[in-house]
C-alpha cells in the first residue's frame, strides 16, 4: 500500500518538476509561437517549392527546415508528407518531411532544452538533420528507378506560379517578440527565483500582445490564439498523462537495469535506445521527460539522443502509416535505415561530441 | 450536393465534420457527408488538413469558424 502511494506521489512530482515549472516560461510561449506558425506562415507557398523537378541541393534543406515549423502533431505529418510525394515531390523530399517533423519540430525543441538542457536540443536538431539528408538521398537511391518513372507522370503540374510572400513583415516581427519572449525569462534570469522569470515573462508577453493589438486585426488574432488553442487540446492531455507514466516509472526502474542496458556511450546502448524508440509510441513532447528520467538512472548522452530522436520520430503506428501510403517495400526500408542511422548517431554524438 | 471532409482523422477533423453537419442541419439540406481519411486520396486535393470539399471543390481548410462554414455552404446552394 505504502508503494502504491508512493508511486502515485512520484507521478505527482513528475507533473510538478516536468510540467507545472515551466508552463509559464516555456510551455504557454511556445504554444503561443507555433500557433502563431500555423496561422501566419503560408505552408501551400513553402509546400509548392519541394515540387519534384526542384534540385535535391534546394529541396532537402527546404523540407528539413520548413518541417521544424509546419507540423507539430502527427496528424498533420502524415497528410503533408503524403501530399509531397503524391503531388509532384520527390521520395526524398516527403521522407525527410516525414523524419524531421515529429523528430525535431520547435515545439519539441523548445521542451527539450527547458527540460534536459540547450545542449541536447542543439545536437537534437543538427543530427535530425544529417540523418534526415542521408534517410532521403538513401530513398531516393534505392528506388532511383520507381522514381523517375513515378515523377514523369507530374512534371507537368504545378507551373503556374502566382507570386505570394512566405510571410509578411508584421507577422515576421511577431513571431520574433514570441521568440524573445520564450527566451528571455531563461536568459535574463538564469539563476534565480522563479518569480523574477514570471515577470520577466509578463513584460515580455505583455510588449508582444500590445503589438500584435496595435498592428494585427481582431480576426487575426482570433485565429492565432484559436490554433493556439488546438495545439493546447491536442497535446496537453497526452503530455500531463505521458508526464505521470513517467513518474510513475521513475519510482519503480532501478540502476541497476538501466545502467547495463543503456549506460555509457556503447554502440549497444544506442542500439537498444533505437529500439525502444522506434517501436513505442510517444505522444508529442513527452519523450523529454522520459528520456530526461532515464538519464538520472544512468542512461548515457549518446543513447538519450538516440531515444530522443527515434521515440517520438518512428513508432508502430508510424510505420504502419507509411506503408499505407508509400508501400510496404519502402516503409521496411525506411524502418532499418531509422535503426542503422539512430544507433550510429547516438554512438557518435555519444563518444565524439558530448 | 456532396460534401467531402479530409482529414486522417485527428480532433481537428472531426470538429470541421460537426461544424458541417450542424450546418447542414440548421440549413434543412439533405446532403452526404464522407470523411475521406485515406492520404492518398487527401493528397488529391490539399497538402494541409483538415478540409472541406463542396461538390468537389476545395472550400474550407483549417477549422473556421460555424458561421462561415454555414456561409460557405450556403453560397454553394444558390
Amino acid at each position: 500500500m505504502k508503494f502504491l502511494w508512493n508511486l502515485i506521489l512520484s507521478g505527482f512530482l513528475a507533473l510538478k518538476e516536468y510540467i507545472a515549472l515551466h508552463v509559464l516560461t516555456c510551455l504557454i510561449p511556445a504554444f503561443l509561437l507555433a500557433g502563431a506558425i500555423v496561422t501566419f506562415l503560408s505552408k501551400d507557398v513553402i509546400l509548392k517549392y519541394l515540387g519534384g523537378s526542384a534540385k535535391k541541393i534546394i529541396s532537402f534543406p527546404l523540407s528539413a527546415i520548413s518541417s521544424i515549423f509546419l507540423a507539430v502533431c502527427s496528424c498533420t505529418v502524415i497528410p503533408i508528407a503524403a501530399g509531397i510525394y503524391f503531388r509532384g515531390g520527390g521520395i526524398g523530399p516527403a521522407f525527410i518531411f516525414l523524419w524531421v517533423a515529429p523528430a525535431s519540430n520547435i515545439l519539441a525543441l523548445i521542451y527539450t532544452g527547458a527540460i534536459i538542457g540547450y545542449d541536447m536540443a542543439l545536437s537534437r536538431i543538427i543530427v535530425a538533420f544529417l540523418m534526415s539528408f542521408l534517410i532521403g538521398l538513401l530513398m531516393t537511391w534505392i528506388f532511383i528507378k520507381e522514381e523517375r518513372e513515378r515523377v514523369k507522370e507530374f512534371a507537368v503540374i504545378d507551373t503556374e506560379n502566382e507570386k505570394v510572400s512566405i510571410i509578411k513583415k508584421k507577422d515576421f516581427i511577431l513571431l520574433i517578440l514570441l521568440v524573445i519572449t520564450l527566451l528571455a525569462p531563461n536568459y535574463l534570469v538564469p539563476k534565480g527565483p522563479y518569480f523574477k522569470k514570471v515577470i520577466v515573462f509578463l513584460i515580455f508577453s505583455g510588449i508582444t500582445f500590445l503589438y500584435a493589438f496595435i498592428f494585427k486585426t481582431k480576426e487575426e488574432i482570433l485565429k492565432w490564439l484559436n490554433e493556439t488553442l488546438w495545439f493546447v487540446k491536442i497535446i496537453f492531455p497526452l503530455l500531463l498523462l505521458g508526464v505521470f507514466i513517467v513518474g510513475i516509472l521513475g519510482g519503480i526502474l532501478k540502476r541497476e537495469w538501466i545502467e547495463p542496458l543503456l549506460g555509457g556511450n556503447r554502440i549497444l546502448s544506442s542500439f537498444f535506445a533505437t529500439i525502444i524508440g522506434a517501436l513505442s509510441y510517444f505522444a508529442t513532447l513527452t519523450e523529454a521527460p522520459f528520456v530526461h528520467t532515464l538519464m538520472k538512472f544512468g542512461m548515457g548522452k549518446g543513447p538519450a539522443l538516440a531515444l530522443l530522436l527515434t521515440g517520438p520520430g518512428a513508432s508502430l503506428p508510424n510505420f504502419l502509416a507509411v506503408s499505407r501510403i508509400f508501400g510496404l517495400k519502402k516503409a521496411i526500408t525506411y524502418a532499418i535505415l531509422i535503426i542503422i542511422l539512430g544507433t550510429f548517431s547516438g554512438w557518435f554524438i555519444g563518444n565524439f561530441i558530448f | 450536393m456532396e460534401i467531402k471532409i479530409l482529414g486522417p482523422g485527428c480532433p481537428k477533423c472531426q470538429t470541421l465534420e460537426r461544424l458541417a453537419k450542424r450546418a447542414l442541419e440548421e440549413l434543412g439540406l439533405e446532403a452526404k457527408i464522407e470523411h475521406i481519411k485515406d492520404p492518398k486520396e487527401i493528397a488529391k486535393y490539399t497538402f494541409t488538413t483538415p478540409a472541406l470539399l463542396v461538390n468537389g471543390k476545395l472550400k474550407i481548410q483549417g477549422v473556421p469558424s460555424y458561421a462561415k462554414v454555414k456561409e460557405i455552404i450556403e453560397e454553394e446552394i444558390k
